[in-house]
C-alpha cells in the first residue's frame, strides 16, 4: 500500500494522536486497530475488552491527549456509560468518543450526557470514520453516521435527562404518574397492589429528590419534563 | 416558480404563518427568523403538530447556538440570507429530499453548541444532585425573586436557617452573591427564569 510509507515516517515522530480502543468483541477490534494503525496522523495506543481493563490502561499512557473510543455495549456491571462517566471525571483533558452500530439518538444523547465528546457509528465509511477521530482530537464535537441527521432530538433527549424527574425510580415514576389522575395515597396503593405506608414513602422520597414540597409542585416538574401529562391526553 | 415547487401560501407575521400551515399543511416552511410580532422560532414552537415535514430557516445572523435551537425545534435547514437566497430553489430541493442543509462552518458551530449543551446538561445535574431537598426549595424560591424573609414565612423556617441554606447553596454553586447563584442556577438549569 502506497500509504505505508507515510505512516512509517510518522510513526517516528511523536505528532501521532493516540487511540485507545475499548471494544468487546475481537474480530471488530482487531478491525479497528488495523484500520486507524494504517491511517496517517494516528495510532493505537492500546485495545482492550473490558471497562476494567480501560481503567487500568490509560493511567499508564503517558499522554496528555488521547481519543478514548468505547463501544456502546460493553458486557458487565461497568458498562460504558460508567466508563465514559469515570473518564469524564478522571482524564477532562482526554476525548472521549461513544461508538455503536445503528445507535438511536436516545444512547448518543446519554453518552454525550454522560461525557462523551461525540460519537461514532460503526456502520459509516472509513473514511468518515477516520475523519471524525481526528475531528474529535481537534477538539471539534463529532457525530458520524445516521444518528448525524437527528442532532435536534439528541440535545432534547440530553435536556430530558437533565430534568430532575429523571432521577426517580420506576417505582417512584409509577407512583407518580398515578398520583397525576388526584387520587388519594390509599387509591394509589389499591392501584399499584401495595401499602398506603408504602406509597407514603414513595411520594416523600419524590418530594425530596425533586426539591418540592407538595404534590402540585412535583406534578408541575413532572408535567414540565413530560412524565406526566396534566391535561389527561396521553 | 420552479419546476415541482410550487407556493401554496405565504406569511408576513408569526400568527400568520402559524395559521398557514395549519390551512394549507405544506410539505416544506420557509421559515424567516425575524419576523415583525415574535421570531420565527416562536412559529416553530408554536406549529406541534402541524410542523411541515420540512422546515427551512432563513435568518440574518447564524452561530452555532441559533441553529441548534433551530434543529432542536425540527428544522432541517439553516441558512443566512446573504447566502441562502442565492440558489433557493436548489436549497429547498435539498431539505425536501431530507437533507440537511447549512454550511460546514454552521454544522460544526451547531455541534460545538451541543457538546456545551450536554456539558451544562452534565454539570447541573451534578450540582442538583448534591443539594438537599430543602436547599433545592430554597433555590427555586431565590430565583423566583423572593427575599430571605419571603423564603422563611413560605417554608415555615427562620430567616436565619434560610440564610444558613443560601450560603450553602452558593458554596455549592461556587459563587458569592445572589445573583451569581441565580444565573448560574439558570445556566445549569436548575431554576426558570
Amino acid at each position: 500500500m502506497s500509504e505505508t510509507t507515510t505512516n512509517e515516517d510518522s510513526r517516528t515522530s511523536a505528532s501521532r494522536l493516540g487511540v485507545v480502543v475499548v471494544e468487546p468483541f475481537a474480530v471488530v477490534r482487531a478491525g479497528l486497530v488495523g484500520t486507524i494503525d494504517a491511517s496517517p496522523g494516528l495510532e493505537v495506543l492500546a485495545a482492550v475488552a473490558s471497562a476494567e481493563e480501560a481503567m487500568g490502561i490509560i493511567d499508564r499512557l503517558r499522554r496528555t491527549r488521547l481519543v478514548i473510543l468505547v463501544a456502546m455495549g460493553l458486557p458487565g456491571e461497568q458498562d460504558a456509560y460508567w466508563l465514559i462517566r469515570a473518564f469524564r471525571e478522571r482524564f477532562p483533558g482526554h476525548v472521549i468518543l461513544g461508538m455503536g452500530a445503528n445507535a438511536d439518538p436516545n444512547a448518543i444523547s446519554r453518552a454525550l450526557f454522560t461525557g462523551a465528546d461525540g460519537f461514532v457509528d460503526k456502520n459509516v465509511e472509513v473514511d468518515e470514520f477516520l475523519a471524525a477521530l481526528r475531528a474529535a482530537g481537534e477538539d471539534e464535537v463529532v457525530i458520524a453516521g445516521p444518528a448525524a441527521a437527528s442532532v435536534g432530538t439528541i440535545a432534547e433527549g440530553i435536556e430530558r435527562r437533565r430534568s430532575p424527574t429523571f432521577r426517580l425510580t420506576r417505582r417512584e415514576r409509577e407512583v407518580l404518574v398515578v398520583a397525576s389522575e388526584g387520587l388519594t395515597a390509599r387509591e394509589i396503593a389499591d392501584r399499584l397492589g401495595v401499602r398506603e405506608r408504602t406509597v407514603t414513602t414513595h411520594l416523600a422520597r419524590i418530594y425530596g429528590k425533586l426539591g418540592v414540597g407538595n404534590r402540585l409542585a412535583a406534578l408541575r416538574l413532572a408535567a414540565r419534563s413530560g412524565l406526566v401529562s396534566i391535561s389527561q391526553d396521553e | 416558480m420552479e419546476a415541482g415547487v410550487a407556493v401554496v401560501d405565504r406569511a408576513e407575521t408569526a400568527a400568520a404563518a402559524t395559521e398557514a400551515c395549519r390551512s394549507s399543511r405544506p410539505e416544506l416552511l420557509v421559515l424567516d427568523l425575524e419576523l415583525p410580532d415574535a421570531d420565527g422560532f416562536r412559529v416553530l414552537s408554536d406549529l406541534g403538530d402541524v410542523r411541515p415535514k420540512s422546515v427551512l430557516v432563513l435568518a440574518d445572523r447564524a452561530d452555532g447556538d441559533l441553529v441548534l435551537r433551530a434543529l432542536r425545534l425540527g428544522a432541517r435547514g439553516y441558512v443566512t440570507k446573504a447566502e441562502g437566497l442565492r440558489d433557493l430553489a436548489t436549497t429547498i430541493r435539498r431539505v425536501v429530499a431530507g437533507e440537511r442543509v447549512m454550511t460546514p462552518t454552521l454544522e460544526k458551530d451547531a455541534m460545538g453548541a451541543l457538546g456545551r449543551l450536554a456539558r451544562r446538561a452534565r454539570e447541573g445535574a451534578d450540582v442538583e444532585a448534591g443539594l438537599t431537598p430543602r436547599e433545592r426549595q430554597v433555590l427555586q424560591l431565590l430565583g423566583g425573586g423572593f427575599t430571605i424573609g419571603q423564603i422563611a414565612s413560605r417554608l415555615g423556617i427562620s430567616p436565619r436557617t434560610v440564610e444558613t441554606h443560601v450560603a450553602k447553596l452558593y458554596r455549592k454553586l461556587g459563587v458569592r452573591t445572589r445573583v451569581q447563584a441565580i444565573s448560574r442556577a439558570a445556566t445549569l438549569g436548575l431554576v426558570d427564569l
